[in-house]
């Protein structure tokens, strides 16, 4: 075992600014080493490819039970999540948690989801010009989301701000963090109320009571996994499709491919996900003195992993600074790997890959404006993006 | 070489199948189906493509 300490850095994880482009910080820190030391949020980030990954598969040596938020608040808050639990109690979390996520049970919503974004985009095409991140981004994931649980009235209304919430919190107690505990509580205290009656017949979200009430899932876990459902599927899935459309524009000739060969809608949304990871940072805690690419991360350290960074590290990536839907990069980090692994990533392919058939499809010329971005802990995406013209295919 | 499955961590994304469609496939239920457990030296490159790529690392060469 290596006694050598990582390289450490000066930089502020949390920063306004690179919170708002990341990109040429985890550079900076892919650049010093695979694992860095950041004594400004007492964390050890993880920054490339192979370093992640392994981490990530490993959860003996890198723990997520207390350690995957950045503040001791939200780790209390998710304690008895599967998010926030290792194998064994994991797995059968996990379990319940994906009985009716999984891609087997998604696997009759997704005509439905296909005509809901064919729908918007065509009404979009028809308006011209719009602002796309309500338009597109976040109408599809809502109302997919919405009718999946089974919300109505004033939750669905909310789904917006307590998804938005449940991540910010996520990240250390700074004033994004403490202002957005409140909303994550409205969620919290929701979710710990909610009956079977209150989500409409016939949802996965009463399915998930049924099963209960046949002891198919512990008792008391509906109102958690209606929670996570809600906490972890919103928000992420709103970025990856404000996402799509900005690449999109930016980078037509890619647009282009996907019209002419349609069989690289998958390998696009990988693309999507490597360039722009949704999530910036996400915790671990090391459950011994782990020897990681050459130094030690001590026992007890809070982890960070920079699933943004690891998409980008030239050591598995070629040109990974350039946005090629061809490379269809199936490996990317964005939906973690491994027992973790995000566990509705067979819902936001369903809704992505619709939102880009639906592109390729029916748009040929797409103009958008300058995007707003505004820093956020966890998530990071468009808050807005002015589409100047959308044109026909 | 074998390839041994985890079923209970399985969920059916299918990017095994994707990855190498001679050695494995979703039935109708969603439930993934080893088609060849052995594999021959010509298909390690494809069993290691497809155990690469699962996601919540369901799969592994043994």
């Amino acid at each position: 075992m290596t006694d050598t300490a990582p390289p450490i850095s000066d930089l502020d994880l949390f920063d306004d600014t690179v919170l708002v482009d990341p990109h040429p910080s985890y550079a900076a820190l892919r650049d010093l080493g695979g694992v860095v030391h950041l004594p400004a949020n007492d964390v050890h980030v993880l920054t490339r490819y192979d370093v992640i990954r392994n981490a990530l598969g490993d959860w003996e040596s890198f723990s997520s039970a207390g350690a995957i938020g950045f503040n001791p608040m939200v780790n209390a808050a998710l304690t008895g999540t599967s998010l926030a639990s290792d194998p064994p109690v994991h797995t059968q979390l996990r379990a319940a948690l994906t009985a009716n996520l999984s891609p087997r049970a998604l696997r009759g919503l997704k005509d439905s989801i296909d005509a809901k974004a064919d729908a918007l985009v065509e009404e979009l095409v028809n308006k011209g010009s719009f602002e796309a991140i309500d338009g597109l981004a976040r109408a599809l994931p809502l109302a997919v989301v919405a009718d999946l649980i089974g919300f109505t009235g004033h939750v669905r209304a909310n789904m917006l701000r307590w998804g938005q919430a449940a991540m910010q919190v996520i990240g250390p107690m700074n004033q994004r963090t403490a202002e957005s505990f409140p909303i994550a509580g409205e969620l919290y205290d929701w979710c710990s109320t909610v009956a079977a009656e209150d989500l409409a017949p016939g949802s996965v979200g009463r399915g998930i009571f049924e099963a209960e009430a046949r002891g198919d899932i512990p008792p008391n876990t509906a109102g958690h996994i209606i929670h996570q459902y809600l906490g972890a599927g919103v928000d992420t899935t709103i970025a990856s499709i404000g996402n799509i459309l900005a690449l999109f524009a930016a980078h037509p000739e890619q647009l282009a491919l996907v019209r002419e060969n349609p069989s690289l809608v998958p390998a696009a949304f990988n693309e999507v996900l490597r360039y722009w990871a949704p999530v910036h940072a996400w915790g671990r805690r090391a459950t011994r003195d782990v020897e990681v690419d050459g130094v030690l991360v001590p026992q007890g350290a809070q982890v960070a992993i920079l699933f943004g960074a690891g998409n980008r590290d030239p050591r598995h990536y070629e040109d990974p600074d350039a946005f090629l839907v061809g490379r269809n990069p199936v490996d990317h980090l964005s939906f973690g790997y491994g027992p973790h692994g995000c566990a509705g990533q067979g819902l936001a392919r369903l809704e992505a890959h619709a939102v880009i058939e639906a592109l390729a499809r029916r748009v040929g010329r797409l103009v958008v404006g300058p995007e707003v971005r505004v820093p956020s802990n966890i998530t990071r995406s468009i808050e807005e993006l002015p589409v100047l013209k959308m044109a026909p295919a | 070489m074998r390839i041994v499955l985890d079923r209970p961590r399985c969920e059916g994304h299918g990017l095994c199948e994707e990855a190498a469609p001679d050695l494995m496939h979703l039935d109708e239920d969603g439930e993934l189906v080893l088609d060849r457990e052995e594999i021959s030296d010509a298909d390690a490159a494809l069993a290691n493509a497809a155990v690469r790529v699962c996601p919540v690392a369901a799969l592994r060469l043994a």
